[in-house]
């Protein structure tokens, strides 16, 4: 006996589920027998499947005895149902009776969804970043704040080396930490050289902590011992193509060879730190003496730790900066500074933090944006949700006389309600379905607009179909509801008198409506072009260097023996000067637009040791400042015919105040230490902005660099060069017989320097674009409302034309209403988008001053977009022949 | 609207369930349809027309007793009404009228 077995050949209950839907309790049980009867019979003559698809068929078969059995057999009189079906056919009736007012209304909804469905996946990618990791909740970088005689002089995201392994040797919430050293390196592999940016030299906790799966190695071992590197699954095809990449050596910058010992699957777009090369910490405290185990002072590690579960961190803040100071109190009294390190959860990074050293800072996003992207995704919904209360309620009147017969049959007021927010729901899901259809066809236009790279796979979450459920049935009751009410309330018995008139509430709400509209659309146009203004205003400021016409190419990584570097130098610079096309060469170790990584302690000769400064320096050769045109306010440029050079020190205006000194002049002369010895100023540069206009100028070093340099700055004739590609490949040629195994790698520098405006780009993109919806949305609305208007009005405009008036006045008098509306639309919107827009500018260092200007542009842009829009259907209204609009009715 | 007019499918369903009396239900009146008249129907028609009649006042109906057959369920038995038996005499009675209309000849010339 098996009492637990499932009795054999229980037909598919798909069947069942469907026959019970269909069928009242009382037939069901009577009818379900019949199934199972011809279900069995044909089990045994054609066999199990044939006798389940046969059920299924008689189920679904039975759905046309649909409204039959349930309604009118037995008992219940509930016709619900009917109804229902009967509420969905006077929908499509309307909606083919209606064709423009139903295309206005769709079109309204679905571009409103559309604009909806794109924000909100733009605005979920930028918040996913960094929720991929397992771990992410617990989660932190180790903040640095610096502090010298208790002011704030820097907050950085990278830290020194020795505080992640003290906050695991002090705090025992804290399970791991890991370090990441990020650097740029020519990577070489027999004879494949690139130079690559996406390199950290990390701790062996770095894979484990944060979830970047290996596809190929151990990640217990594969960071343990020095020279070893882990690489991407990317780096892997570049350097090794179908070979297996384990155990190969590559070369960095022509000399440091590493062990591949394991492949990493690649990043995720959505992660903060990037990755091509993993090099093992422990490499890095070979070179250094273990310096980059122990100091306190050198901060280019961004730091991460994984705490326990449930730790708090501000009460983990507040207990490490005590035993902090416990640790290293003394010394930093001595030397009067502070330093701080407060945790910062991962998930924050890409989103709200803008500090010193962020590891991808042209990709970092803007929280603020994204919320003012939500809001406007909501407005635009918003908007278009109310076309279709402000065209129903329109409307409304030509649907009198139906709600009119309905209530004189017996209709009670909530099943016209029920009725009308049907009505709603057809056209939402409707609108919902195009919408979907926009998104699925403008994925790729938006993605090459806004430079992001969306997928359609929120098509298979179940969350996004939620949202759409709701967003779809919220927006059909909150839209239905109001003409729902205007219609059932009204009186049969005057209605069908035939009098029937708008209410006064009705047009007042309608106008509300509109005003709102264009109040939005003319807060987005004008926050628009304010965006516009203040990015080509920062583009075209006077940064205090000149960056056209500049080419740069990367220095060499690799480069055998240094002390032939200097001669090397000296040939490839008179060989491409032999060009009349290149009018200057310099190198340095960055370029305007690169972010200074390097600092150090400076002071001047005669302060203590404790009034020591961190400066920020850029090494500079002999050419740099004339090949940039970066003017000296004092003193001289470094000069070549000058043997003591090395022994002296260019500062910018900004890095002389700093150091304190009064003026320029002054400080001519004046020995500063730094590094060995004394050195003396001998000249003081104007100030130019190193990074972009939304920071403020900082205090710059810089010293005779003569050495190896990051990148060479090419300048080319100011008039144009007649043939780039060719002026190109005589820069390389000479390029690759000097600096053979390097990559050659260029890029113009405005390019590269504007790139650090791509945030805000993007951004204004993203806006002109979803101000583009607004807009359009709001004159479909429009124009259904002032095309109803005209039509209204028909009998009017007949006589006042039988009268005499012209049509010109015709066409004022209808459309001299939406004017109102617009204006007063204005009105409202000007203070809005100055208070909003106002915080934004004030994001930037150098900002622009909002002027009328724009108001009054972004106000007339609307108000001859309102009165085409009006004015196209008044004009057809005011043309036509009044003996047929008296005829009318 | 229909009055008392039947569909096709009706009328073959209703004679149907008046030639095999006592154990008339619809998975019954659908194989006497097969075997008898050659009609193969899914068996939500047979329960449309079924329930459709006794709406009209042509068929009535009981339960039978549960079986160990058909997972056990009930099963609806239908009985002619007089009103159904005075119907299907009237259209077989309409339909001899027409035949005996048509003259003979008209056969030969197929």
């Amino acid at each position: 006996m098996e009492p637990l077995r499932k009795p054999p050949n229980q037909p598919p209950a798909l069947g069942t589920f469907l026959l019970r839907k269909i069928y009242s309790e009382e037939l069901f049980e009577e009818i379900h027998g019949d199934l199972l009867e011809l279900y069995e019979e044909r089990l045994e003559t054609k066999g199990r499947w044939s006798a389940s698809a046969h059920f299924i068929k008689d189920a679904v078969l039975s759905a046309r005895n649909y409204d039959l059995m349930r309604t009118q057999h037995y008992k219940t009189q509930n016709n619900s149902g009917a109804m229902i079906r009967n509420y969905i056919k006077i929908t499509l009736r309307t909606i083919s009776k209606n064709k423009v007012y139903t295309a206005l209304n769709v079109l309204g909804l679905a571009l409103g969804m559309a604009a909806c469905i794109f924000i909100m996946q733009y605005v979920a990618f930028e918040k996913s970043y960094d929720r991929f990791n397992a771990n992410f909740e617990n989660l932190y970088r180790i903040q640095y704040n610096f502090y010298r005689e208790g002011e704030l002089q820097f907050e950085c995201a990278a830290a020194v080396p020795r505080v992640g392994p003290f906050m695991k040797e002090k705090m025992p919430e804290v399970v791991d930490f890991a370090r990441a050293y990020p650097l740029s390196m020519v990577v070489s592999y027999n004879n494949i050289n690139f130079r690559e940016d996406r390199i950290h030299i990390a701790d062996p906790a770095f894979l484990k902590i944060f979830t970047f799966p290996l596809i190929k190695g151990d990640v217990e071992t594969c960071l343990t011992e020095p020279n070893t590197v882990v690489i991407s699954e990317t780096a892997a095809k570049k350097y090794f193509g179908n070979e297996d990449p384990i155990g190969k050596m590559i070369r960095a910058d022509g000399q440091y060879s590493m062990a591949v010992t394991a492949v990493a699957k690649d990043v995720p777009n959505n992660s903060h730190i990037k990755f091509d090369f993993l090099i093992s910490y422990q490499t890095l405290n070979n070179q250094t003496d273990n310096q980059s185990e122990t100091a306190w002072g050198w901060y280019d590690f961004n730091s991460y730790v994984l705490l326990r579960d449930g730790t708090d961190p501000t009460a983990f803040n507040k207990k490490f900066a005590e035993i902090l100071y416990e640790e290293r109190h003394e010394e930093e009294e001595k030397y009067n500074y502070r330093q701080e390190f407060p945790l910062q959860p991962i998930t924050d990074i890409h989103l709200y933090s803008n500090l010193l050293q962020e590891s991808e800072p042209d990709e970092a996003g803007d929280g603020e944006a994204v919320f003012f992207l939500t809001i406007i995704a909501a407005f635009i919904l918003v908007i278009a949700w109310i076309n279709y209360i402000n065209l129903s309620t329109a409307r409304s009147v030509e649907r009198a006389k139906e709600v009119g017969v309905r209530k004189v049959m017996g209709a009670f007021k909530a099943q016209l309600i029920g009725q009308f927010i049907t009505e709603s729901f057809v056209m939402n899901l409707l609108a919902f379905t195009v919408g979907l259809a926009i998104v699925t066809l403008g994925i790729n236009q938006f993605n090459a607009l806004t430079d992001s790279s969306l997928g359609l796979s929120f098509l298979l979450s179940a969350s996004f179909w939620l949202v759409a459920a709701l967003v779809v049935f919220i927006g059909s009751f909150l839209s239905g509801l109001y003409p729902a009410f205007v219609l059932s309330s009204y009186q049969p018995s005057t209605v069908l008198k035939g009098k029937m008139t708008g209410k006064k509430g009705g047009i007042l709400l309608r106008k509300a409506l509109v005003i709102f509209q264009f109040a939005s659309s003319v807060c987005l146009i004008a926050g628009t072009l304010i965006v516009y203004q203040q990015l080509s205003y920062v583009r075209n400021l006077d940064l205090g260097f000149d960056m056209t016409e500049t080419l740069v190419v990367k220095g060499p990584g690799v480069f055998t023996a240094d002390s032939l570097y200097g001669s090397t130098m000296q040939t490839f610079r008179n060989e491409l000067l032999q060009n009349p096309e290149i009018t200057a060469i310099a190198s340095g170790t960055n370029v305007p637009g690169d972010e200074i990584f390097w600092a150090n302690g400076i002071k001047r000769a005669e302060e203590p040791n404790e009034a020591s400064k961190t400066i920020y320096i850029a090494g500079v050769d002999y050419d740099y400042f004339p090949a940039y045109d970066i003017k000296l306010v004092a003193g001289r440029n470094y000069d070549r015919t000058f043997g003591t050079d090395t022994g002296s020190l260019i500062l910018n205006e900004a890095g002389a105040k700093y150091l304190g000194f009064q003026s320029a002049e002054e400080a001519i002369n004046q020995k500063l230490s730094w590094g060995r010895g004394d050195k003396t100023i001998i000249g003081i540069v104007e100030n130019y902005n190193q990074m972009s206009a939304k920071t403020k100028v900082t205090p710059l070093l810089f010293p005779l660099v003569t050495g190896r340099s990051n990148f060479f700055t090419i300048k080319l004739d100011k008039n144009g060069v007649s043939d780039l590609t060719k002026l190109f490949n005589k820069v390389e040629a000479s390029y690759s017989t000097h600096f053979p195994g390097n990559p050659f790698d260029y890029f113009f520098l405005d390019d590269f320097f504007n790139r650090q405006y791509n945030p805000e780009k993007k951004f204004s993109r993203v806006f002109t674009l979803f101000a583009g919806f607004a807009i359009v949305i709001a004159c479909l609305g429009l124009f259904g409302l002032s095309s109803f208007n005209a039509l209204q009005k028909t009998k009017e405009i007949g006589i006042r034309k039988a009268i005499g008036a012209d049509v010109g006045h015709i066409v004022m008098l209808l459309s001299k209403e939406f004017v109102y509306l617009v204006l007063i639309a204005n009105i409202i919107a000007w203070p809005a988008t100055w208070f909003i827009m106002n915080n934004w500018l004030d994001n930037f260092a150098y900002r622009i001053a909002i002027t009328p200007l724009v108001f009054i542009v972004a106000g007339l842009l609307v108000l001859v977009i309102a009165v085409l829009t009006v004015g196209y259907k008044t004009m057809a209204t005011a043309k036509s022949d009044p003996v047929k609009a008296l005829r009318y009715e | 609207m229909k009055g008392n007019n039947l569909g096709e499918l009706e009328e073959l369903v209703l004679l149907m369930v008046a030639s095999l009396s006592e154990e008339a239900y619809a998975v019954a009146v659908r194989e006497e349809l097969e075997k008898s008249a050659s009609r193969v129907v899914n068996i939500s028609a047979v329960h449309s027309s079924l329930y459709r009649l006794e709406d009209k006042g042509f068929l009535t109906s009981e339960f039978g007793g549960a079986t160990s057959k058909r997972g056990g369920k009930k099963k609806r038995l239908f009985k002619v009404t007089s009103a159904g038996y005075a119907l299907l005499k009237e259209a077989k009675e309409t339909k001899e009228q027409i035949w005996s209309n048509i003259p003979q000849l008209s056969f030969s010339t197929i």
